[in-house]
C-alpha cells in the first residue's frame, strides 16, 4: 500500500544551519493497517509525514502510493490518495467559510474543481447524516461559519472531513494533542471508529506512549531521522510504556526525553 | 446638490464598483493586497481610446480592455507564485512596468474621445434611453457583472478560490493547486478593473496617464466602507456591500467636494478613512471595547 524507499530530506543543506530530518528511511505499511509513531521532539516524525504527503521536495529516495510513484508529485497532486488532520484545530478548516462550504471542498478532495455550483441539496442531505455521527449538533449548523466554533469541534469537522471520502492513506500529526483531555478523549474515539469502521491504511503521530500502544495495530519509534524500532503482534500487545522506554534506550543509546511526552 | 451632480455622481459611483469588485476579489477573497489596480486601471482606459480613436467598434475595445487588464494580473501572479516575489513588490513592479506600457499604447499622455463612438453614445442613442442612458449601461454592467462574481464565487472553482485565501495548507492538502488559483483570481480581478477602467474613460471622453494613481486605495476604501454598512454575513451580501462601498464613496466624495475641500486633497481624505478603517480593530482592543462582528 504504502511504500518508502531510503528517503532522505536534508534541510538547509550546505550551511551551518545543516539537519538531516530524514536519514534513508524506508518503511512499508499494508493496506488497512494503523500505525502509531512515536519518538522525541525533533526525530523526523512530522517531516516524515510531510514527505509523505509532499509538502517538500525531499533529497533522495522513492514514495509509492498503491503502486504509483507519488516521489515527484506536488502535494495537490497526491491529494488523490492522501487525507490528512493536523496538531493545530485551525489549520483543516477554512474558517471564514461555512461547514457545508468546508465539508464540500473535502468532498472534493483530489478532482478537478469545476464552474458549477458547489453545494445540491442531496449533498446536504450527506452532510447532515455524516455530521450527525459526531453527535456535537452540527447538523443543524450547515451554514454557520467555521470561525464560530470551538476547537474541539473544528478538530472533529477535519476528522470527519478527511475520511468521509475514503482515502488510500490516513495521515494524523498529533491531531488530539492541542485539546482538552475530555474533547480528546472524544476525538481519538472518533478515530478508532472511523478507521475500523472504512479499514483506513493510517499513521498517527502520538506523545502519548499510552495510545501508541493501545491504539492501531502497530507503533514505529524514530530517532534522529531514523525508524528505530518497530513493533506489532505480540511483542506489541504485551509491552508496557517502560518496555517501550527501555527498547528505545536501547535502539538509541539515549534516554528518550522530550518535554511533552505523556506517560499515562 | 444639483440633480445633475447627483446623477453624474451615481453614474461614476456605478463604473468604480467595477473596479471595487475586483479589488474585493483580491484584498478579501485572495488576501492579496494587489497594486496591479493603479496600473491596469489605466491600461483599461488607455486601451479602450486607443481602439475607439483608431476606428475600432467600442464594444470590442471594452473587451480587449477587460483581457488586457486579466494579462497584466496573470503577470503580477506569475511574479509572486512561480518566482516568490511578495504580493506587495509583484504588484508594485506590474504597476511600474504597466506605466510605460500605458504611454506607449496611447502614444502620448492623454487621448480625447470628444466626438467620438463610445459604449455610452451607442446606448443613448436606443430609444427612451437619451437621458438615462449612461446610468441604465453602468447599472446594467453592475447587476450583470455582481451576479456573475457570486454565481462564481459559489462555485466549486470559486470555493477553492476563497479557500485559497482562508487557508493555503488546507486547501492545497485537498488537491488545490493554490498557485494557479491565485494567477486566475488576480487575473478576474485585473480584467474587472480594467475593464472599469474602460468604461470611466468612455464616459468623461478622455483617458489619462494618471487617471490610476491611488486608485488602490479607493478601492480598499469603498469595500471597507461597504463592508461595515451593508455586512459581509454572506457571499451574496459581501457582493453587494463591495457594490454599494463604491457608489457610496462617490457619494462622500462628491459631498465634500460641495462642502469646498479642494480637489488636490481628495487622496489625502482618502488614505485617512482607510488608515481609520484599519486601525479601528487594534483600537478597540486597546481601549477594551467589544469588537463589533460584521
Amino acid at each position: 500500500m504504502l511504500n518508502v524507499q531510503n528517503l532522505v530530506k536534508i534541510f538547509n543543506k550546505g550551511s551551518v544551519n545543516e539537519k538531516t530530518a530524514l536519514d534513508n528511511v524506508s518503511f512499508n505499511l499494508n493496506k488497512g493497517e494503523f500505525v502509531t509513531i512515536i519518538g522525541s521532539n525533533g526525530a523526523g516524525k512530522s517531516s516524515f509525514l510531510n514527505a509523505i504527503a509532499g509538502n517538500f521536495p525531499t533529497d533522495s529516495g522513492t514514495v509509492i502510493i498503491s503502486d504509483k510513484n507519488v516521489t515527484n508529485l506536488p502535494q495537490y497532486e497526491r491529494a488523490k490518495y492522501i487525507s490528512r488532520v493536523y496538531q493545530d484545530p485551525m489549520s483543516g478548516t477554512a474558517a471564514t467559510m461555512t461547514i457545508e462550504e468546508n465539508l464540500v471542498m473535502a468532498l472534493r478532495r483530489g478532482e478537478k474543481r469545476r464552474l458549477k455550483l458547489a453545494i445540491r441539496n442531496k449533498d446536504k442531505d450527506f452532510f447532515r447524516q455524516e455530521l450527525r455521527k459526531l453527535g456535537l449538533g452540527l447538523e443543524e449548523r450547515l451554514t454557520t461559519k467555521v470561525s464560530l466554533l470551538s476547537g474541539g469541534q473544528r478538530q472533529a469537522l477535519t476528522l470527519l472531513m478527511a475520511t468521509f471520502k475514503e482515502p488510500e492513506l490516513l495521515l494524523l500529526d498529533e491531531h488530539t494533542a492541542a485539546l482538552d483531555p475530555k474533547t480528546a478523549e472524544k476525538v481519538l474515539q472518533l478515530t478508532c471508529d472511523v478507521t475500523k469502521e472504512s479499514h483506513l491504511t493510517t499513521l498517527m503521530i502520538t506523545h502519548n506512549l499510552d495510545q501508541a500502544l493501545n491504539v492501531g495495530d502497530r507503533t514505529i519509534m524514530m530517532h534522529e531521522g531514523r525508524i528505530i524500532l518497530d513493533i506489532q503482534g505480540e511483542q506489541r500487545k504485551n509491552a508496557t510504556i517502560n518496555d517501550l522506554l527501555k527498547m528505545f534506550e536501547n535502539a538509541s543509546g539515549t534516554h528518550f526525553h522530550t518535554d511533552r511526552v505523556l506517560f499515562s | 446638490m444639483s440633480s445633475l451632480v447627483v446623477l453624474g455622481t451615481t453614474e461614476q459611483g456605478l463604473m468604480y464598483a467595477i473596479m471595487v469588485l475586483g479589488v474585493y476579489l483580491t484584498f478579501r477573497i485572495l488576501n492579496y493586497a494587489d497594486l496591479t489596480v493603479d496600473g491596469s486601471f489605466t491600461l483599461g482606459a488607455a486601451t479602450a481610446a486607443t481602439l475607439i480613436t483608431s476606428g475600432y467598434n467600442p464594444w470590442l475595445a471594452t473587451g480587449v480592455a477587460f483581457i488586457l487588464g486579466s494579462l497584466a494580473g496573470c503577470f503580477t501572479g506569475i511574479l509572486h507564485t512561480k518566482f516568490k516575489i511578495t504580493p506587495l513588490l509583484s504588484g508594485i513592479l506590474t504597476m511600474t512596468a504597466l506605466y510605460s506600457i500605458n504611454l506607449r499604447v496611447m502614444g502620448k499622455a492623454n487621448i480625447s474621445l470628444l466626438r467620438e463612438r463610445t459604449i455610452f453614445s451607442d446606448f443613448e442613442s436606443l430609444p427612451y434611453m437619451q437621458e438615462y442612458g449612461v446610468l441604465i449601461l453602468a447599472l446594467l454592467a453592475v447587476i450583470i457583472i455582481g451576479f456573475f462574481v457570486y454565481l462564481f464565487l459559489e462555485t466549486e472553482f470559486g470555493l477553492a478560490l476563497r479557500a485559497t485565501g482562508d487557508n493555503e495548507l488546507m486547501i492545497r492538502s485537498l488537491g488545490v493547486n493554490t498557485d494557479l488559483m491565485k494567477i486566475t483570481g488576480l487575473a478576474l480581478s485585473n480584467g474587472l478593473v480594467a475593464f472599469a477602467g474602460s468604461f470611466v474613460a468612455q464616459n468623461q471622453l478622455f483617458a489619462d496617464i494618471s487617471m490610476g494613481i491611488g486608485m488602490i486605495i479607493i478601492g480598499l476604501a469603498s469595500v471597507i466602507i461597504g463592508e461595515v454598512l451593508v455586512g459581509t454575513r454572506t457571499i451574496a451580501r459581501a457582493v453587494l456591500a463591495v457594490l454599494c462601498g463604491g457608489v457610496i464613496y462617490r457619494g462622500i466624495i462628491a459631498i465634500v467636494l460641495q462642502l469646498g475641500l479642494v480637489a488636490t486633497d481628495l487622496k489625502l481624505v482618502t488614505a485617512l478613512i482607510v488608515i481609520l478603517a484599519l486601525i479601528t480593530p487594534q483600537l478597540r482592543s486597546k481601549f477594551s471595547l467589544p469588537i463589533k462582528n460584521v
